[in-house]
């Protein structure tokens, strides 16, 4: 992917996940309520993917250092700024996912996971105060959508790169062939 | 110097029978080297085509046991298209009438071929 086309995605996932700059500074404000806490949300999201068959093979032998990992990873979440730079290491996290042949399933059902228990912490640090709920409640459903649609994305462009590369090697074709032929039919 | 060349041969194949209506060089990653195509065709589609439907006809031919390809030969209700190797490196495609007569036109199509791998 070259620069434009990180700065395509980010607009497109903007779109689609409602980030905006208001939301941005809700995230940086919550950061500091939501620190002490992020140990507890990381265990526990490691804890039921440990009960998942199909997930634990991928986490044994690297527990400590995956949670470690995915800390880092929650307190950018918290930090911002949601720009290229993230958006491009969020892309190179989906393709670190890819190489490690993570079903792509993997990443929505992680994300659901995340969701609760943020939406769980969140409930108990406003417990009275709904508005303030609300708006921390939409900025992370935003933010966990718009990591979410990027990380997807890595996922799509392997599999489209696998499916070409099979494609070639059955017809013979060159890539230089495939890429001629694509030029030749562009609008 | 190598383009006139091809462009000759293109068009004494063209020459050598009323039945050919086009042809083109083109190598074997799809680009094309010397054409004689009518206005209406794109030279980047027909080259890019012929070099993709030749290395799928080699698949072909080898998939299904039928040796190592000759040629490739497309029949439309408008007439014909007819790809071969020329060499290792390069594809001549040849389009024809639909009248047009087969035996006379794979012969045109082999000397043409012959004569443009000696000069790629
Ligand atoms: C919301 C979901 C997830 C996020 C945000 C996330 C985040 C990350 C990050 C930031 C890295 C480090 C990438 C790097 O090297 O820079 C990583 C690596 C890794 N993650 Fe995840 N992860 C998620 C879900 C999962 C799940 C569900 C599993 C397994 C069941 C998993 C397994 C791994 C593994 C095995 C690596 C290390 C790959 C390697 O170094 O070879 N991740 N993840």
């Amino acid at each position: 992917m070259d620069d434009r086309e990180y700065e395509q995605l980010l607009q497109y996932a903007k779109q689609f996940s409602g980030v905006t700059e208001d939301m941005e500074n809700t995230l940086q404000g919550l950061y500091e309520r939501v620190k002490p806490h992020m140990a507890e949300v990381t265990d526990s999201f490691y804890t039921v993917l440990l009960d998942i068959p199909k997930a634990e093979p991928f986490l044994i032998d690297r527990l400590d250092a995956l949670k470690e990992t995915h800390n880092r990873w929650m307190e950018s979440v918290f930090s911002g700024p949601f720009e290229l730079d993230y958006v491009k290491a969020m892309y190179r996290v989906g393709d670190v996912h890819v190489k490690a042949e993570l079903p792509v399933e993997f990443m929505a059902g992680s994300m659901a996971l995340i969701t609760t228990r943020l939406h769980q912490l969140l409930g108990t640090i406003f417990k009275d105060e709904p508005e303030k709920l609300i708006e921390s409640v939409s900025a992370v459903n935003s933010i966990l959508g718009f990591t979410l649609m990027v990380m997807q994305q890595s996922y799509e462009s392997s599999r489209l790169a696998e499916e070409l590369e099979k494609f070639l090697k059955i017809t013979g074709m060159s890539r230089t062939l495939f890429d001629n032929l694509a030029s030749a039919y562009k609008e | 110097m190598r383009e006139d060349m091809l462009a000759s041969i293109l068009s004494d194949l063209n020459g050598s029978s009323a039945d050919i209506e086009a042809s083109a060089v083109i190598s074997t990653d799809g680009l094309i080297m010397a054409s004689l195509l009518p206005a209406n065709l794109d030279e980047d589609r027909v080259g890019a085509m012929s070099a993709a439907m030749l290395s799928l006809g080699d698949r072909t031919a080898s998939e299904l046991t039928r040796g190592s390809l000759e040629m490739v030969l497309i029949k439309g209700s408008q007439g014909y298209v007819v790809m071969t190797h020329a060499g290792e490196e390069a594809v001549v495609s040849v389009q024809a009438k639909s009248t047009a007569k087969l035996g006379l036109v794979f012969l045109d199509i082999k000397r043409a071929a012959e004569a443009i791998s000696k000069v790629i």
